[in-house]
This record gives C-alpha cells, sequence and structure tokens, in this order.
C-alpha cells in the first residue's frame, strides 16, 4: 500500500524499528494487513515531535515515536511491540486499570502529575507524569487501540515541592529568635517531608578535625545522634565529598563500592545507618558543616531529595546566621539598654528639634513623670526660656565644631523643683554619617551646689568667729595686763580668763554650739573653787543657754568668783557662795549668786574688770538686767533675762 | 608718737559713739579711745540700741560693728549718713565684709591694734580735726 509504504519511509529511528520489527510473529500481524485506524494513528505518532505511543490490540502492544523512546529507560528499544504488562510490570497496578477502563468504555482519560514508580536504571524512582490515553475506534467501531502521549514532570514536581517546602520552612524559622529553635524546626520539617529516619546538622571545626553535631531530629527507630565525629569516620569517601562541597548519598551502605572500611562499616552498623545522604555548606570555600539524613533501611535517594537536601541546607545556613548575627545585636542591645535603663545618672537622647526620643529611669525619677510622659515633649517643656536659648545654642555649636558641649542648665521637675544639671551631651551620628540627633548624661548636682555654698558660707562663718575670738582674747589681754600690780599677776589673771573661754567652746562643741546648761557652765567656771566640797551651793533647774550667753556667763562667774576668792567669802575658808535660778513661765530666768561668811565687804570706788565685764556683757547677751550689791554681809549679784525659745 | 597725737586729740575731745555687741571688745575699744585721748560718748551693742543712739547721743564719730549678734547693720550705716555723722566699721569678717553703698566708709577688721584704730578715726576725721 503506497500510503503505508510512505508512512514507514518516514526516516526517524523508531520509523527504521518499526518497518524491521517482525509483526507477523505477533497478534498485530503483518503490517500490509494492518486496518487503517492502526495505519491512521501511526501516522500520527511518527509525524509528532511530542511524546507519542500507541498500545494496540487486545494485547496492548506497544508502538511509539523517537520523542517517546526515553519513557522507559533502558526498556527502550526492546519495549517495540511487546505487550504494555509485559514493558510496565512495575507500575501496571495503576496505569493497567487505566487502559483497561478506556478500553472498555471507549472515553479517553488524562492524568496529571501521575505519580508512577518507575524501575528504570536499576532502581525504582520516584517518577511522575502528565498523560493521556485516548481510544482509537477500529474499523468495526469497537476500540481497538489507545494513544498515548504524555511526558515526565518529575523535575517539575519535585522543584515544586522544593520551593513549597523551603517557603513554608522559611515562615516557620523567619519569627525566630534563637539559633537551636531555627534548627529544631528545620530539622524536623525536612525530617518529615523525606519521611526519614535522622536527620542531622554539624559544624566543622577544623582545628580538631572533627564534626560537632548538636542538633538531630529523629524519629521510628532511630535515636537523635549528636556530640562529635572524627572526620571520615563515616568513610573516608564521604568526608572527601563534603570537603569538595560535593552532595554524597549511599542508597545502601552494605552495597556501595565507596562504603569499604571494614571499621566503617561496623559503626554504620552500630549506629544502625543503612542509606544516607549528607550536604555539605561550604564558606568562602571551606567545608564548614553538613546536613545530613539517614535511614535504618536502604533508601534510593532521587535527584529532587538531594536538590530539596541541598536547598534546606543553603537556606539553613543563611538563617542561621542571620540568627546569630541578630543575637549578637540582641545582646549588645541587651547591654546598652541595662547600662541605660540601671544607670544612675540621667540620660536621654533628642532629635535636632530638641524634642526627646529617650530617656532612662533615672532622668524620669528626676523629672518626677513617667518615661513615656517625659518622650515626645520638647526639652523646652522643662527648662525656662532663657535656659533652652542656651540649649540651642549649645546644639548649634556642635553642629558646627563637633564634639561634646558641657554645661550647667536649670531644670523644672514635675515636682515644681527647679534642679540644677550638669549636662555633658553630644551630637548622635547616623549610619550615613550625618548628625540624627544628641545624647546627653546629666547629673543632678543642686546638692552639691547647695553644700559648696553651705560650705563657703561656713568657712566665712568660721573666719568672722575665730577673729571675733581673738578680738576677745586680745580684749581679754588688755584688760590682765592693766592696772595690775605685777606681770606675773597679770599673766595669771589672763591665763584663767583664758582657760575659762576655753572650757565655754569645750561645752558648746560638745553640743555642737546649740548651747549650753547652766549647771555645766557653773560646774566648770566654779571647778577651782569646789575644793573642799559644799561651799559652793548650787540649786536650778535644767536651763539651756544660747552659745553667746553661755560664754558670756562662764566669764562673769569666773569674775565673780576671782573676786570672791580674791575680797569676798571664798577668801576665808568657812566662806561659802550660794548660786541659784530658776526659770518661770515666762521663760524669765532670774540667777542669784549670793556670798556668805566672808569679810565685811565695802563698796570698791571704782569697779574693775570684772564686774564691769559681768554687768555690760551680760546685760547685753541675756537681754537683761544685772544688779551686783555690795552688802557687808557679802556680795549679791542678781541677773534676770528673758530666754528665748529653744526648741 | 601716742603721746603727742593723744595731747593733740586731747584738745578737741572727739566723742565717740561704740556700737559693739561683744561686751570685752566693746570695753576694750572704750579703753582704747580714752587712752587716745577722745571721749566714748556712748555704747549700743544692738541695731535698735544703735538707732537710738545715733538720735539721741551727742558725738562726732562712730564705731559700727558690721554684724550685731548675726544681724547685719547697714540700717545703722543709713541713720548715720543721713544724720551726717562720720563713721568707721569694725568687722570680723575681714574687708570683704563692707556694705554695699558704703565703698567710702573706712573698714578696720577685727582684732585691731590702737595704733590701727588711732589712724582710722584720724583719717576718718583728720580733715575737719586735725590741727
Amino acid at each position: 500500500m503506497p500510503e503505508f509504504r510512505a508512512l514507514l519511509s518516514n526516516d526517524s529511528d523508531m520509523a527504521c524499528r518499526i518497518r524491521e520489527f517482525d509483526w507477523a510473529a505477533t497478534s498485530l500481524g503483518a503490517p500490509n494487513d494492518w486496518p487503517q485506524s492502526l495505519r491512521s494513528a501511526l501516522s500520527i505518532c511518527l509525524n509528532s515531535n511530542y511524546p507519542t505511543a500507541i498500545y494496540w490490540g487486545s494485547e496492548l502492544r506497544l508502538l511509539y515515536n523517537d520523542a517517546w523512546a526515553s519513557v522507559p529507560g533502558p526498556r527502550h528499544p526492546q519495549a517495540l511491540g511487546q505487550p504494555a504488562h509485559l514493558v510496565w510490570p512495575d507500575i501496571w497496578h495503576v496505569i493497567g486499570p487505566q487502559l483497561k477502563a478506556v478500553f472498555a468504555y471507549g472515553k479517553g482519560i488524562v492524568s496529571n502529575d501521575q505519580y508512577l514508580p518507575m524501575r528504570r536504571f536499576g532502581r525504582l524512582e520516584e517518577t511522575y507524569w502528565d498523560y493521556s490515553f485516548t481510544p482509537i475506534a477500529g474499523e468495526d467501531g469497537r476500540v481497538a487501540g489507545i494513544f498515548n502521549q504524555g511526558q515526565e514532570t518529575t523535575d517539575r514536581v519535585f522543584a515544586d515541592r522544593r520551593s513549597r517546602l523551603l517557603l513554608q520552612l522559611s515562615d516557620r524559622i523567619r519569627t525566630m529568635d534563637s539559633s537551636a529553635g531555627i534548627m529544631a524546626t528545620a530539622l524536623q520539617t525536612v525530617g518529615e517531608h523525606l519521611g526519614v529516619g535522622r536527620v542531622g546538622y554539624g559544624e566543622v571545626d577544623q582545628a580538631e578535625r572533627l564534626v560537632r553535631i548538636d542538633s538531630c531530629w529523629a524519629s521510628g527507630s532511630m535515636r537523635p545522634l549528636t556530640g562529635t565525629m572524627s572526620f571520615g569516620s563515616l568513610g573516608q569517601a564521604v568526608h572527601q565529598a563534603m570537603r569538595m562541597g560535593e552532595t554524597f548519598a549511599v542508597d545502601d551502605v552494605y552495597n556501595d563500592s565507596r562504603i569499604s572500611e571494614a571499621d566503617v562499616i561496623q559503626r554504620y552498623a552500630t549506629l544502625g545507618i543503612r542509606s544516607t545522604a549528607a550536604v555539605p555548606i561550604l564558606r568562602d570555600g571551606s567545608y564548614t558543616a553538613a546536613l545530613f539524613v539517614q535511614n535504618a533501611d536502604p533508601h534510593s535517594w532521587s535527584a529532587g531529595e538531594l536538590l530539596m537536601l541541598q536547598g534546606v541546607a543553603g537556606r539553613l545556613w543563611e538563617e542561621l546566621a542571620r540568627s546569630r548575627s541578630e543575637m549578637v545585636l540582641r545582646e549588645s542591645e541587651r547591654r546598652h539598654r541595662l547600662i541605660f535603663e540601671q544607670a544612675r545618672d540621667i540620660i536621654f537622647t533628642a532629635d535636632l528639634e530638641q524634642t526627646i526620643t529617650a530617656c532612662n529611669p533615672a532622668a524620669a525619677e528626676a523629672i518626677g513623670l513617667p518615661a513615656e510622659r517625659i518622650v515626645g515633649r520638647s526639652i523646652a517643656d522643662f527648662v525656662s526660656p532663657d535656659e533652652f536659648d542656651r540649649t540651642r545654642s549649645m546644639l548649634r555649636r556642635k553642629l558646627q565644631d563637633g564634639g561634646v558641649t558641657r554645661y550647667e542648665v536649670s531644670v523644672s521637675t514635675a515636682f515644681g523643683e527647679t534642679r540644677q544639671w550638669d549636662v555633658n551631651s553630644a551630637l548622635t551620628i547616623g549610619t550615613d554619617e550625618r548628625p540624627i540627633g544628641l545624647h546627653a548624661v546629666a547629673r543632678d548636682i543642686t546638692e552639691k551646689r547647695a553644700f559648696d555654698e553651705r560650705q563657703q558660707l561656713l568657712i566665712n562663718e568660721l573666719n568672722h568667729r575665730v577673729k571675733n575670738t581673738l578680738a576677745l582674747v586680745q580684749g581679754l589681754a588688755m584688760q590682765s595686763f592693766r592696772n595690775q600690780r605685777s606681770i606675773a599677776d597679770g599673766q595669771q589673771s589672763f591665763q584663767a580668763r583664758l582657760g575659762m573661754l576655753a572650757a565655754a567652746h569645750d561645752l558648746l562643741t560638745q553640743q555642737c554650739w546649740e548651747g549650753a546648761t547652766i549647771d555645766a557652765l557653773v560646774a566648770d567656771a566654779m571647778g577651782p573653787y569646789g575644793d573642799p566640797p559644799g561651799r559652793i551651793v548650787t540649786a536650778g533647774p535644767r536651763v539651756v543657754l544660747p552659745p553667746k550667753a553661755a560664754i558670756s556667763l562662764v566669764l562673769a562667774l569666773h569674775e565673780l568668783g576671782t573676786n570672791a576668792a580674791k575680797y569676798g567669802s571664798l577668801s576665808r575658808p568657812e566662806g561659802k557662795v550660794e548660786l541659784s535660778w530658776r526659770l518661770d513661765r515666762e521663760r524669765a530666768l532670774t540667777l542669784t549668786w549670793r556670798e556668805i561668811g566672808g569679810p565685811q565687804v565695802i563698796e570698791p570706788d571704782s569697779r574693775g574688770f570684772g564686774l564691769r565685764m559681768i554687768e555690760r556683757a551680760l546685760a547685753s547677751d541675756l537681754v537683761g538686767t544685772v544688779d551686783v550689791a555690795f552688802r557687808p554681809a557679802g556680795l549679791d549679784c542678781t541677773i534676770t533675762a528673758t530666754l528665748p525659745e529653744f526648741a | 608718737m601716742i603721746e603727742n597725737q593723744t595731747e593733740a586729740a586731747s584738745n578737741v575731745q572727739l566723742r565717740i559713739l561704740v556700737i559693739e555687741d561683744e561686751a570685752v571688745i566693746a570695753m576694750t575699744a572704750e579703753d582704747m579711745i580714752e587712752q587716745l585721748g577722745f571721749v566714748v560718748a556712748g555704747q549700743a551693742a544692738s541695731v535698735n540700741d544703735a538707732l537710738a543712739k545715733v538720735e539721741q547721743c551727742d558725738f562726732d564719730l562712730a564705731l559700727l560693728d558690721i554684724n550685731l549678734n548675726g544681724v547685719m547693720s547697714t540700717p545703722v550705716a543709713h541713720a548715720l549718713r543721713d544724720a551726717g555723722k562720720q563713721f568707721i566699721f569694725t568687722t570680723g569678717y575681714g574687708s570683704a565684709g563692707s556694705q554695699g553703698g558704703f565703698d567710702e566708709i573706712k573698714v578696720v577688721a577685727k582684732p585691731y591694734t590702737i595704733a590701727t584704730l588711732e589712724r582710722a578715726i584720724l583719717q576718718a576725721t583728720g580733715d575737719i580735726r586735725r590741727p
């Protein structure tokens, strides 16, 4: 038949093979006897560049074109003319029922990404296909054969799956902070996706020549594997591949020429590993880490699985690097935050408009507002307009000259106080080298200022008192050496007066210069005359005199005592002095000095320094009156004064 | 020298008001004044006392302590100036204790010697009293 000859004169490889095939020996019979339906279908098949096959007759004997020849793998070219069930025993459970259904119902079917576990190159492969089975009607109108077109989609299916997995993995770990969490999630995702027994990640320690496995996921009969493994302990071949950056896959440890060392095989057995795949991670060309999967049973690793493993390894490395750099950053931030939070110094930041952008608890405490009620407000809210002008001019100076400015500023707090701050501030420079704001450390120096002022005041006061005391000593000296019979007498009375002054100072110093009680003053002044006991009789309540009055009283009592010892009652052994005082409700003090048992008293023509001083000093310092009476029986001295209120 | 000046001064009988809160120091000043041949015209130990004495007392010159029992004696200084009286400040504060507005008034720091006091008195009154 000329048409059929023309058809078979097609110079394709399969046309040639079909021509040469001994069809007469099959149920199809010699081509010259083939029905027109088969001839037409075959014509379309051989002229198509798309993978196309024809299953013909009840035995579904196979004819196909060049494009289809790669579909069955090494079964080509023997597959030609063979019944379908002999060609496809491995996938017959899938396509057998499909082909039968097409035959039985005369309806075509289409399968997309159909999983077909094919054994093509000596091993079972997970393959996916898009294909159609279309019935071809014979001369009698019944289905005589099946027209098949299709192509393998395994790579695309695996690529889709890989992308989905990586996407899913990224989604799960993107928000994770800890390396450990990222790792655990990645390993589990890989393990569940590939359905393997164990997934681990090891980091290379070049110095120690080992791989450190910190993270491992396991399921089924396998247990997680962690710890360290020396280079080559799972075979030199594995280590070499890792170093070279090559993925290494072993389908069956007991049936792989690359795993030959006896101790290595023993180690695999101990670890329960029958099949494994490992992907190295190289950093700057050097072996840094590895992602590995292991199974307790043999497993035929598909290219898709290995590609997926490689994709995960790359992603895992990136995510770990990100998490580690973020952790370093977080740790550094945390430390700085702690310094900021715990510093006792006031720390705040502001933008170039002088709006406060952050402040620490010390600043919040100093201002008297929570930080969130300070942040966002202008510095102008916390200082007077004059002071704000000054902070602005300081900022201008920094913008012009850079560096740090130090100045004191009065700050208004929420407590209504004005506090003095010593502020050190500098520009904050952004990543683009331009100033973005300022940061300042300040210290409240209000107390220090007050202390300094107080200190100065005290020094001035001390100077004043010393000068006054020197003037007083000068006066005592002048009076002591005046009208004395001899220098020795003068020295004696001067030393006695100076001693009294020193004793009064001691008393006052003990009481922090707040005052002294009359009985203590009396004890000091009358001490020299207290022997034998009973010569000085005292009676009076506890009364505190202010410092100046206390000194005057001591000096006055001393003068009275000296006078009594020279001329009065104390010049006789049996003589006495009665000293009594009382204080009424209006704080009016009456102090009486009465000499008893002395020689007869004659009022002197002129009064010595002692009595003059008593009258003057006590009258002045106690703001009262002093009455000295020279009674013949003895000298009487009555002092009255109104004391100031004491706390 | 003191003898000569004392004789010179004794002729003019310069009358001096002593305003000092410390009795011993006041008495010492009074003794010095008498030794110099001047007359102690009166004493005061507080601001109120001094203000009264400025009005009542017959005197030519005042020794005025800047601090009287812790109170600044500025009102007394004003009263003295208003009354057209010469005066000298005495102080334990050193020269830093002088009063604003009284820069021309001589300040004598305590303790002072009789010679210092005499020089200050003569300076303050020299133009009118020195023979």
